[in-house]
């Protein structure tokens, strides 16, 4: 089966600095990898290689059949690469109310009763009905959190990555958000990336967890696995760390 | 005691820093007032004449008509510039901004060398159409409109990333440029339409040169010319007092603080937006309009390469002019700095009474320039003060009144840019407010305050309409000594004064862009 995304032998550099060597990573369509790693690893260089915000030197990026970036040249823009992304600010546009921000990426058209459906659908599914014509600014963190994974599901992106997007947040709402992702991904066979540097948030919501370090993956598996043969001391320091306060929460 | 003064140490600086600017900017304000209740009867009088109404309506329709063209050649210059991937959009974008830091009447002397009768492109009916209120309109907007391509491009720039990615993963790159990043740039847009507004309105030299009749020369003829009569010019710039009124609202209410967020420059590292297909057209578009803008300096350079007599016949015509207005620019700027820094700092930080420090300036910035004039006027001629009034010093007290603004607006951007933590962490360690501004906040920001001064200084150099009203026997800046000459000099030598304005000020810019640059060296 092909992957839905995959990153073939990619190399990045930022200024003198090698950020991904040879780097290769591939997610298959529906599943969800959680992709963990220490702070300057490079996981968000790789979402921003996928997103095309990025361009590899050297290497490929794939989506499905087509190769949208290779050898530091842009084959097929952001835009036409049908991903959703919520960044760890969210970046809800702030002058644009919650109905809008979902609406923007549909744009306008034929379909727009179909687009107001989902729009509403999906607002009532992560519990923000009536809450169409609030600004951002008028939000708790939590209906924030929600409106940018809604906005992210209303394209039907062909992929959803996710950077960091709990990591401000207290652990109840953290525990609360992670139950409502997965369960969306569940219901919708997403396919997602999910950068973080917690182990609890990876485990709790990946199918597969890859760790990378200086800009490679040195590990991925099941929690089991890495629990089982961790092949970094980062990550024996995560599952130790992992021990002490018990199982990731579902 | 010592410990008490401590306690009280930001009080007392932002008293001071009150102190200047109520002398300054606001006294000015109210003084007319008092000097037109003690004016005859026929002083009053003038302002039941409709003449004088009908006059103010014009010159506030003209400003719109200013406002709009620039808006309508700076708003989409502003986005190529600041964020698409126009080739050498930076060369581009300062050839194009160039001109905004030059006194508006030197560019219309270049359009006249250009389109008037004798002009290089000119004949007679570009001649008649520049001397008529379309010239005026075509002038200013030109000239005015980098003012709003450069504050909206350093607006998109501003944005978060984020904010823009997240929208480029679904639409293309023009509907991330219109529906994300203008919005979100909206107070960049409101605060260039009211900068450009305000300095149309208080425009004298262009409409002066045109022979266009405006509001501000009715004022201006009362203090100097053949009509002179003071207690008329007060009477007339009492009109002005509710319109700058008006625009301190809707700056308090479109702009506010956001100004701090539009100075700032926040994210430059992002690659441009592609414009695809559409890059070469506009890539020719925006040539033109940086051709557009530098071609009266052109014409400038080449009416002064005939016949002006060389350097050593325009520093002669020059006199002690270029001297005087850069040390009273120097001076002023100093004065400027020093007060953004005490007041920029404290409306970054929302410490009371800040704001209300910040309307002042704002004020007096959105003020016309003719009622600031007459106000100093009836200030400072006065017997006691001759030693200000008399000498360069009440060219830096009117300077410092009009552009004080420039210097808050500037550092508080810059201060707001960084946590407020550093400065807590300073306090926890035991130092008061004027070691913590002398120790971090200007060490931190010396880059924003070095700009301020700059910004400041060039301000000050383009001046012409608030200084040509009070400057001192033998005291005069450039743009005074060049618009005086205008009218009766030679053609060449008064090119070649305005070439030395050029000059000087591309002097003070290089010599600022050396600072930024060596301030930037870790």
């Amino acid at each position: 089966m092909t992957a839905a995304i995959a990153l073939a032998e990619v190399s990045f550099r930022y200024g003198a600095r090698d950020i991904l060597s040879g780097f290769a990573l591939s997610v298959a369509p529906g599943e969800v990898v959680a992709l963990l790693g220490p702070s300057g690893s490079g996981k968000s260089t790789v979402l921003r290689l996928v997103l095309g915000f990025a361009v590899p030197a050297r290497g490929s990026v794939h989506l499905g059949d087509e190769i949208v970036s290779k050898d530091g040249k842009t084959l097929v823009p952001p835009e036409d690469r049908h991903l959703a992304v919520v960044f760890q600010d969210l970046a809800l546009w702030p002058h644009l109310t919650v109905h809008a921000n979902l609406a923007f990426g549909l744009g306008p058209g034929k379909r727009r009763g179909e687009h107001e459906a989902r729009i509403r659908e999906l607002l009532a599914r992560v519990g923000l009905a009536g809450k169409e014509k609030h600004y951002p600014g008028e939000l708790s963190g939590g209906e924030r959190q929600r409106v940018a994974i809604a906005r992210a599901l209303v394209m039907e992106p062909r992929a959803i990555l996710l950077d960091e997007p709990l990591s401000n947040l207290d652990v109840s709402l953290k525990r609360d958000l992670l139950g409502t992702f997965r369960e969306l991904f569940k219901e919708r066979k997403s396919t997602v990336v999910y950068v973080t540097h917690d182990l609890r948030e990876a485990a709790s919501l990946g199918d597969r967890i890859a760790v990378i370090e200086h800009g490679e993956v040195v590990q991925q598996g099941t929690l089991d696995l890495l629990r089982a043969q961790p092949a970094s001391g980062f990550i024996r320091g995560l599952v130790q760390d992992l021990s002490w306060t018990g199982r990731p929460g579902t | 005691m010592n410990q008490r003064l401590h306690r009280h140490e930001q009080t007392l600086f932002l008293a001071g820093a009150a102190a200047i600017l109520v002398l300054f900017s606001i006294a000015p304000w109210l003084q007319p007032l008092g000097e037109i209740a003690a004016a005859r009867e026929n002083s009053l009088a003038l302002l039941a004449s409709s003449r004088v109404w009908m006059l103010l309506l014009r010159s506030l329709l003209l400003s719109s008509a200013v406002t709009a063209l620039a808006l309508l050649i700076g708003l989409p210059l502003g986005v190529l510039f600041g964020r698409m991937d126009v080739p050498l959009r930076r060369a581009l974008w300062v050839a194009h901004a160039f001109p905004m830091f030059l006194p508006p009447f030197l560019l219309a002397l270049g359009w006249f060398h250009l389109l008037g009768r004798q002009g290089l492109l000119g004949g007679e009916s570009t001649a008649a159409l520049l001397f008529s209120e379309v010239g005026l309109v075509f002038v200013l907007g030109v000239t005015l409109a980098p003012i709003v391509t450069s504050l909206v491009a350093v607006g998109v720039m501003g944005v978060d990333a984020s904010l823009e990615e997240a929208a480029r993963l679904v639409a293309r790159p023009w509907r991330v440029a219109t529906h994300i990043l203008l919005p979100a740039a909206s107070p960049a847009i409101a605060l260039a339409a009211i900068v450009v507004f305000a300095l149309a309105l208080s425009e004298l030299g262009v409409p002066m040169f045109l022979r266009v009749d405006v509001f501000p020369a009715a004022v201006f003829a009362r203090l100097g010319g053949v009509d002179y009569a003071p207690g008329e010019a007060f009477a007339l710039a009492l009109p002005l007092v509710p319109v700058a009124a008006c625009l301190l609202i809707l700056e308090r209410r479109f702009v506010g603080r956001h100004s701090y967020a539009v100075l700032g420059l926040r994210s430059g590292a992002r690659a441009p937006l592609p414009l695809r297909r559409l890059r070469a057209p506009l890539t020719a578009a925006a040539t033109i309009a940086s051709i557009v803008s530098v071609a009266p300096i052109a014409a400038l350079a080449i009416r002064a390469s005939r016949g002006s007599g060389g350097v050593a016949t325009i520093l002669d015509w020059s006199r002690r002019a270029p001297l005087n207005g850069v040390l009273a620019a120097a001076a002023a700027a100093s004065g400027i700095s020093a007060i953004g820094l005490i007041v920029g700092h404290a409306a970054a930080r929302r410490e009371r009474g800040a704001s209300v420090l910040d309307a002042l300036s704002v004020l007096a910035f959105v003020t016309p320039a003719s009622v600031l004039g007459v106000g100093l006027i009836a200030v400072w001629n006065r017997a006691a003060t001759q030693m200000i009034y008399g000498t360069l010093a009440i060219l830096v007290v009117g300077y410092m009144a009009r552009y004080v603004a420039v210097g808050v607006r500037v550092v508080a951007s810059s201060v707001s840019q960084s946590p407020v933590h550093l400065e807590e962490a300073a306090a926890a360690h035991g130092a008061h407010f004027a070691r913590r501004l002398f120790r971090i906040v200007l060490p931190l920001h010396a880059r924003g305050v070095m700009f301020a001064w700059l910004l400041a200084a060039v301000f000050c150099m383009r001046d012409l309409e608030t200084a040509v009203l009070f400057y001192p026997p033998g005291g005069e800046p450039l743009t005074v000594r060049i618009f005086t000459l205008e009218a009766n000099g030679p053609e060449s030598v008064v090119a070649g004064l305005a070439l030395l304005q050029v000059g000087m000020t591309l002097a003070v810019l290089g010599l600022g862009a050396f600072a930024f640059l060596w301030r930037r060296a870790p």
